[in-house]
């Protein structure tokens, strides 16, 4: 079970509560006891006083008795009849002090007896004095029985007295036992109580300082909210559904073009912003959202009161409180500039597929209809010289030369042309591929140019890779006849193809750009005319060219298809050439292992 | 082929391409009859006539007014007719594209048209020459396209 800090401290209180009630029941417990025990000291002392007036007041009748028996004067006899009514009230009172004592009672009956006894005694030596006729010598012996009862009596207080003695003893040592330990006991618990309402104080604090803390953080979160809203061009917005009351953000009021909560926020002054043609659906929007508990994105427009119209999308999320209320908290958002930016990509888009047609249709502009002039110029080149080369002069036979070449020429530039926009081809098919089969279809398509340079190349075992396979091939063949191309007059050219597998952090300087972990790195190395370092980028480029047409034919588009290609396998092509000794054309195209 | 001469029809919009087509038969020393039409439509008006005698070798370009080169060939191959119809693909282009579809249309062969005189009568004769029937039988996507 989990303990909130809620729980925790009502458990504390609870025991705290608990603890004093319980310190209240033991003390009122322990007074009781206390006022009881006070009360039979009261007792003790009052039955003790009782006994001794007994005494002295039979010593009294006695008194009273023996001078009447003296002087047989009647005035003695006054005290001893007052002693007798003070006896009887005596022992009356003695009666109800012992009413609960048995023990007592038993002593007290004996004394009642034998002061009864001792008042017989008494009756019998009056009479003995009244009549005169009893002899001095019975009066002696009752005299002396007299003397004997009072002994008795005498025995009988001791006896009373000592039993209370003996009780009081008792009591107060059970008394002392029971109060001895209950402040130790009190002041135990007045400790633990203390301790829990410390823990509870503790408790409470942290709480506090947390709720602080949260309360702090709440707060900044609003201000950052606030700050996000007027940067996003967003707000948000409580509906409660019960009170039909609604709690709009500062930026909702910037939204729709007024000072932040300047108005009353009512749905009724809402949608007087709205613009005129989207009340009546907005309204409906919000009533089916009710009923049907979906909340769609809504989009309308609002009228600022300059004029300015904006366009809003509202969402909103039915919320239920832990009261049992329900909230619909809203974010309402200004798209107009959204829409405006959407509008224009949607715009250039148009644009882009329209120059993607026209290019299209350049393609076959040149594919077809361009080559074909360009055919028939040469068809009826190959008709002249076979037909009229005897009709026509030296001069003109150059003439004739020259145009075949240029035309030659012009094929050539319009095929290559066509194969570099084909290479851009974002559909081409990725296949695992032998390379080593690429390579030796490369070879046959130049065995022409290979035999006649009487080139020899010499090829390591290449990988199988996922390649777009007439696009490597393609870069094989440009390879190889850029080689034979640019090979060295009466040096026999030897193309020497190597294949190595890198890690990319070995040649980190070249594939600091690259995603993947592992190339394949191919070198096409030569012997033939080579170049100067500082073109080593710039051979690369489009229609860029390191030497006359004379000297070398070549369209200055192969070695810029070979980019192409590389890039489009997400590859490196480096060019490192060293004048009259070489070019080593180095292609890295990644891999997964 | 033991007919006197071999029956030969051209549908080509260009009229310099039929020019060199009829010129280039007629340098070659093989007996024939070559016929040229100027479109599509003109084409299928010629075979569709029953009076008309059906060509051995068509030779049809693709791209052309009114009605294309693979519109025609669509419509001969449909029809029984036409089913011992030899036909050559006659292109400016030899784009993957077209390869492939008229290929897959059922035409014979496949050539573009060379930017050389001597190369279109070599071209030329050697489609003629062809022992069609066992080439139709070992086609396939290498040999449609004819390389020379």
């Amino acid at each position: 079970m989990l303990l909130t800090p809620s729980k925790l401290l009502k458990i504390v209180f609870g025991v705290g509560l608990f603890v004093i009630l319980c310190i209240g029941g033991i003390t009122y417990k322990h007074l009781g006891s206390l006022s009881q025990t006070s009360e039979v000291v009261m007792d003790t002392y009052n039955l003790r006083n009782e006994l001794e007036t007994i005494i002295s007041n039979l010593k009294d009748a006695e008194l009273g008795h023996r001078g009447f028996l003296l002087t047989n004067d009647s005035l003695f006899l006054e005290p001893y009849q007052e002693s007798i009514d003070k006896i009887t009230n005596n022992l009356n009172r003695l009666d109800t002090l012992i009413i609960k004592n048995n023990g007592q009672r038993k002593n007290l009956n004996q004394l009642e007896i034998d002061i009864a006894k001792r008042f017989i005694i008494f009756n019998k030596s009056l009479d003995i004095v009244e009549d005169k006729s009893a002899l001095s010598n019975e009066l002696f012996i009752l005299l002396h029985e007299g003397k004997y009862k009072m002994d008795r009596i005498r025995d009988d207080i001791s006896v009373m007295l000592d039993f209370e003695n003996k009780m009081l003893l008792e009591n107060q040592k059970k008394n002392e036992q029971a109060i001895g330990t209950t402040p130790l006991f009190l002041y135990g618990i007045l400790i633990i109580t203390l301790v829990l309402l410390l823990v509870a104080y503790a408790k409470i604090n942290r709480d506090l300082k947390i709720l602080k803390d949260n309360n702090e953080d709440l707060e900044i979160f609003k201000q950052l909210t606030e700050q996000a809203e007027i940067i996003n061009d967003s707000s948000t917005w409580v509906w409660d559904i019960e009170n039909n009351t609604f709690k709009f953000s500062d930026n909702l009021y910037r939204l729709i073009g007024e000072e932040p909560q300047s108005f009353e926020s009512t749905l009724e002054n809402y949608m007087s912003y709205v613009h005129d043609d989207d009340r009546e659906i907005l309204g409906q929007q919000i009533n089916l959202m009710f009923k049907e508990e979906k909340f769609p994105f809504i989009n309308y427009r609002v009228v600022h009161k300059d004029g300015t119209v904006r366009c809003l999308r509202g969402y909103g999320q039915l919320m239920d409180s832990e009261l049992g209320e329900k909230f619909l908290l809203g974010i309402t958002m200004d798209i107009t500039d959204d829409l405006k930016n959407y509008e224009t990509i949607e715009e250039r888009n148009k644009e882009l597929e329209r120059n993607n047609k026209e290019l299209s249709a350049f393609n076959y502009v040149a594919s077809h209809d361009l080559q074909e002039p360009l055919r028939k110029i040469q068809t009826f080149i190959s008709r002249l010289e076979t037909k009229e080369k005897e009709n026509i002069s030296e001069k003109g036979q150059f003439y004739l030369e020259k145009i075949k070449s240029s035309s030659a020429r012009m094929r050539m530039l319009i095929e290559d042309l066509l194969q570099y926009s084909r290479t851009n081809n974002s559909d081409s098919e990725f296949k695992r591929t032998n390379m080593n089969i690429l390579l030796e279809n490369a070879k046959q398509e130049l065995s022409d140019s290979i035999e006649a340079k009487n080139a020899v190349v010499i090829s390591a075992d290449l990988p199988t890779m996922e390649v777009v396979s007439f696009q490597i091939q393609q870069l094989f063949i440009n390879l190889l006849s850029n080689s034979l191309k640019y090979s060295k007059e009466g040096v026999a050219p030897k193309i020497e193809i190597t294949h190595q597998e890198v890690s990319s952090d070995d040649v980190v300087e070249i594939l600091n750009k690259s995603l993947f972990k592992y190339h394949h790195k191919i070198t096409f190395t030569d012997n033939g005319i080579g170049f100067d370092q500082i073109y080593g980028e710039k051979i690369f480029d489009l229609f860029n060219r390191l030497h006359g047409k004379s000297e070398y034919s070549g369209t200055g588009i192969g070695l810029a298809i070979c980019k192409k290609i590389v890039d489009n396998h997400n590859g490196v092509i480096l060019a490192e050439g060293q004048p009259n000794i070489g070019a080593t054309f180095t292609i890295y195209l990644p891999f997964l292992k | 082929m033991n007919k006197e001469y071999i029956n030969i029809a051209l549908a080509d919009d260009d009229e310099d391409d039929r020019f060199f087509f009829t010129e280039a038969f007629e340098e070659l020393k093989i007996k024939n009859k070559v016929t040229t039409f100027k479109d599509g439509i003109d084409l299928m008006l010629h075979l569709e006539q029953e009076s008309n005698v059906l060509p051995d070798l068509l030779f049809l370009d693709l791209n052309m007014p009114k009605k294309s080169g693979i519109e025609c060939l669509k419509e001969i191959k449909l029809n029984t007719k036409f089913k011992d119809l030899i036909i050559a693909i006659y292109s400016t282009s030899s784009s993957e594209e077209d390869v492939e579809k008229t290929f897959v249309l059922g035409a014979n062969i496949y050539i573009t048209k060379p930017n050389d005189f001597e190369k279109l009568k070599k071209v030329l004769s050697e489609v003629v020459t062809t022992n069609w029937q066992y080439h139709t039988s070992g086609l396939n996507k290498e040999n449609f396209l004819l390389r020379l």
